[in-house]
């Protein structure tokens, strides 16, 4: 088959909603990079001044605009790969011209590497092989659950597999016999938060976006998990991909959206494939577009594909990625709600939270508050990885100790070993430790201890670790995904990160620890997004919990590389 | 960006409280832009009133009561009942450390003051914030590029402060796109498309860029080459020569030496706009070869110094010979662009009334 000119792309893309992104991915599979003529014909099919469209590709860190390109390897050295082989990978693959990449989001079955459009796992160079996503392993609490219900049933990735186990029924149960409304308030009754990290009740978002005029609303589902440490959307999308289309669907319902958009990250070229192929047979069945369960409902469903940037995972940025702008977060007010996508009434909710919908819609509010411990609503997956015995995903009911999930359901660290600490919120809450570990895992408790849960992402560092580079690996991220757009996350960033790796020279204890705090007061307050804002929560509990770590590590500095 | 201006009925008049004290505000106003008006002189470096809010330097920040984190007030709209501090200790704290901060990734906080006319917005503040302190010491941001052939507009982005000004006013107020931001994070980078020198971009060298860089990052090339010539740098106000729009520039001269052009921000016509020829067009003004007085090339072949009434009345002579001889279509006149309507309607009746013919043109309509 002939590769497609220049003008069969544009043609392809040019009327599609949120075109920009796959027009470049397009460019990039037929050429396997970027080239100067692709983005001169980019922009002017899309009528993107040439320099604006120039600094946006730079911006992602996926799209290469050399050769070996695409083709090339990439490699995970994330900040738990990183600890366990990722970089001695790396080193063996160098002579195919692979490249680094940040935690790529398949932290319980190591060492993703992706050369194309493959996902591929392995510790060596040899023993690569492709492997579909881990199936979360059956309760080990026996508790019930409600996103991770379904997902063990044969088949359940097909749309028959997915009615035979209970999918639909609740758009039916919608679309047969509730109110837009009446949908948002099971939702509300529910006390389901936004599973992505920010934990803003759904209910009151839906209604928000159900209530503000302009026309076409749109739904996005925020498929972007880039925090590292967190691979439970990547679960869900591979293994019940209905159960995602089926929540947006009614969320459709309920607040009158017409459009609904997948931002799904780059470093998931697989699932690319099977929601492309879900959405189709949903289509095909009635599921989906003009005439949805013959009700005259219209709504359809598209994906569009990230290219490397974790900052794209923040809402603002999303919508601008989407729009074709540079993504840096925007200003809120206004918010999404009313100003979102193509600056209309917008809801942006996390792939966790979309899939928790059916089940809450077909079983009730009561139901889904009730499997929450005491007096907490819910459950929450986690996901579990780094020194621990049986990393993966748990859905966990909301306010079981912590204690419980990792000895008694992940079997505990390595023989001989300890915990030292763990992560909270993939890297964005810090770390906690020392009787702090004693937490139970819902945000009142986890918020008291100076971190948050989050998007669940929970990292295990054993006694071998060495915190301060633990903490240096966190920061290089966060200084490597910072956007460049506000001052106190964009020099802060890196002014930490220089402290933690030691090339500052001779700073006293005292001068190296005013200003880590200096640094992190001011990020934390004046950030423009939850980047900025989340990133000194690491130095903060590294010197909290390790402050003879720490005054080794500034010792060491002072005294010159060794 | 959504633009908080557009959406601005100004007619409601609301209360807030700022510093303490009650004031008025019409719906729409950021607390920077109230804040402003009561001359609160609220620290910005991102900041240009022509441009949208931004909020990248988060010097702005303000206090408002109920609101955990303080608030960028440049993109924070005003409501009603809100109350605002200003200043505070902690608020005054923060602003220090940021300018610690980039006082840490920027190479040399003093720059000369032909620049530009914001450029010693960032010299400024650092002297009022005390902040050359030398903390955070670490690596440099941005790469110089200047070696940028063009002849007008210094690229030293080793002072490059990435708020981004040059980039939103290339969009927003000149509309030419011609540069944007590359890369992420500490190794952002203003760029022109793929890199290029910006006389292969779509630059049209107005120095709207250089006149709103808070830095000196980007310089007046010709202005700098009077960096060292001796004497303070005197402004006065005048109107661009060029054409007939009347852009209000301040003449810069050192002594009796015009020495650069700033584009006035309270000029009615221009709003501090100015094209390639009126920001770095006016050497002329001093140039050795410029004429005092009228020449005549007499029949020698050579041109001959001459008084005004003789120069006229040759003139003249030579218009009524070439009618005379060729009819009056042998007449064609073009005005110059830089003549204003009243020398331009002047020009025309010359042609028509007095030459009887309709061959008049204007060297703007090219």
């Amino acid at each position: 088959m002939p590769s497609p000119s220049d003008q069969e792309l544009i043609g392809r893309w040019k009327g599609e909603p949120a075109p920009l992104l796959p027009l470049l991915h397009a460019f990039h599979d037929r050429d396997g990079w970027l080239t100067d003529e692709a983005l001169a014909a980019v922009a002017a099919g899309l009528r993107i001044p040439i320099a604006d469209l120039y600094g946006t590709v730079t911006f992602y860190h996926h799209f290469s605009r050399q050769p070996p390109g695409k083709a090339a390897p990439r490699v995970c050295t994330g900040n738990v790969c990183g600890l366990n082989g990722g970089r001695e990978l790396l080193a063996a693959l160098e002579g195919d011209g692979a490249t680094p990449m940040p935690c790529a989001g398949r932290c319980d079955d190591m060492v993703p590497v992706i050369v194309g459009d493959r996902a591929l796992v392995g510790t060596s160079a040899e023993s690569l092989v492709h492997r579909a996503t881990p199936l979360p392993a059956p309760n080990p609490g026996g508790r019930e659950e409600c996103v991770f219900a379904g997902i063990r049933e044969p088949g359940r990735a097909t749309l028959a597999g997915y009615r035979k186990s209970g999918g639909y029924a609740a758009l039916e149960k919608a679309v047969g016999g509730m109110s837009p409304s009446g949908v948002v308030e099971v939702l509300t009754a529910s006390k389901l938060a936004g599973r992505g990290g920010a934990g803003f009740p759904t209910g009151v978002k839906w209604k928000a976006v159900a209530e503000a005029a302009g026309d076409p609303k749109c739904i996005v589902c925020n498929a972007d998990e880039g925090e590292p440490g967190c691979f439970k959307d990547r679960a869900l999308m591979d293994h019940d991909p209905f159960a995602v289309i089926e929540g947006m669907t009614l969320a459709a319902y309920a607040r009158g959206a017409r459009v609904g958009l997948i931002y799904l990250r780059y470093e998931y070229p697989e699932t690319v494939g099977i929601l492309e192929g879900a959405i189709g047979e949903a289509r095909a069945a009635g599921m989906l577009g003009g005439d949805i369960l013959g009700s005259g409902m219209r709504f359809d469903l598209h994906v569009r594909r990230g290219a490397g940037a974790y900052i794209c995972g923040e809402e603002g940025s999303l919508l601008n990625s989407l729009e074709g702008k540079h993504p840096f977060p925007r200003n809120k007010p206004p918010y999404p709600v009313t100003h979102g996508f193509n600056n209309k009434p917008t809801v942006v909710n996390n792939v966790e939270t979309l899939a928790s919908v059916p089940p809450i819609v077909a079983r009730g509010a009561d139901w889904y508050r009730d499997l929450g411990e005491g007096e907490h609503a819910g459950t929450k997956v986690i996901c579990l990885s780094g020194d621990i015995r049986r990393p993966g995903n748990y859905e966990v009911p909301i306010g079981i100790p912590l204690r419980t999930l990792l000895d008694e359901w992940a079997g505990g660290p390595g023989e001989g070993r300890s915990i030292q600490a763990v992560t909270m919120a993939g890297l964005s809450g810090g770390f906690l430790a020392g009787e702090d570990l004693e937490v139970t895992l819902d945000e009142p408790c986890i918020r008291a201890k100076g971190s948050f849960l989050g998007a669940g992402g929970i990292i295990v560092f054993d006694d071998r670790r060495d915190m301060v580079r633990a903490a240096h690996d966190a920061m290089e991220f966060f200084a490597h995904e910072s956007c460049g757009k506000c001052f106190p996350c964009r020099i802060g960033t890196q002014r930490i990160t220089e402290r933690l790796n030691g090339g500052t020279g001779a700073l006293s204890l005292d001068a190296w620890l005013a200003e880590i705090a200096d640094i992190g007061e001011t990020m934390k307050a004046t950030s423009a997004c939850g980047l900025g804002l989340a990133a000194p929560l690491v130095t903060d509990s590294l010197v909290r919990y390790f402050p003879e770590q720490v005054a080794a590590h500034v010792e060491n500095a002072a005294a010159g590389p060794a | 960006m959504t633009g908080l201006r557009e959406q601005r009925p100004a007619d409601r008049v609301l209360e807030m409280t700022l510093d303490g004290e009650p004031v008025k505000f019409t719906e729409g106003e950021t607390i920077y832009e109230v804040a402003e008006r009561h001359r609160k002189d609220v620290p910005t470096l991102c900041y240009d009133p022509r441009l949208e809010a931004f909020g990248a330097c988060r010097l702005c920040v303000v206090e408002v009561e109920g609101v955990r984190n303080p608030v960028a007030s440049c993109t924070t709209p005003a409501t009603d009942g809100m109350i605002v501090k200003t200043r505070t200790a902690i608020l005054e704290k923060h602003r220090k450390t940021l300018l610690e901060l980039v006082v840490s990734e920027n190479r040399n906080v003093e720059v000369d003051e032909l620049s530009g006319y914001a450029s010693q917005e960032l010299t400024e503040l650092v002297d009022r914030y005390e902040a050359r302190t030398g903390r955070f010491a670490g690596k440099q941001s941005g790469t110089t590029n200047d070696a940028d052939r063009n002849p007008f507009i210094l690229r030293d982005y080793d002072n490059c402060i990435s708020c981004y000004r040059c980039v939103r006013v290339c969009a927003e107020q000149e509309g030419d796109y011609a540069i944007s931001v590359m890369n992420r994070g500490f190794a952002t980078q203003i760029t022109a498309e793929f890199g290029r020198d910006l006389r292969d971009s779509q630059c049209t060298f107005c120095g709207q860029c250089v006149q709103t860089c808070p830095t000196g990052a980007l310089g007046d090339k010709k202005a700098l080459r009077d960096a060292e010539t001796p004497g303070e740098v005197r402004k006065t106000r005048s109107i661009c020569p060029y054409c007939g729009v009347g852009c209000s520039v301040d003449l810069l001269t050192k002594g009796e030496k015009l020495v650069g052009v700033l584009p006035a921000m309270d000029g009615p016509a221009n709003e501090g706009a100015l094209c390639v020829k009126g920001q770095y067009a006016f050497d002329f003004v001093q140039n050795a070869d410029r004429l005092g007085k009228p020449l005549i090339r007499r029949d020698d072949g050579e041109l001959h110094e001459c008084e005004w009434d003789e120069a006229l009345d040759f003139a003249a002579n030579g218009f009524k010979e070439a009618i005379a001889k060729h009819g009056r279509r042998s007449v064609y006149g073009v005005a110059s662009g830089r003549a204003p309507h009243e020398a331009a309607y002047t020009m025309q009746k010359f042609i028509r009334a007095g030459c009887g013919t309709n061959y008049i043109d204007n060297c703007s309509r090219a």
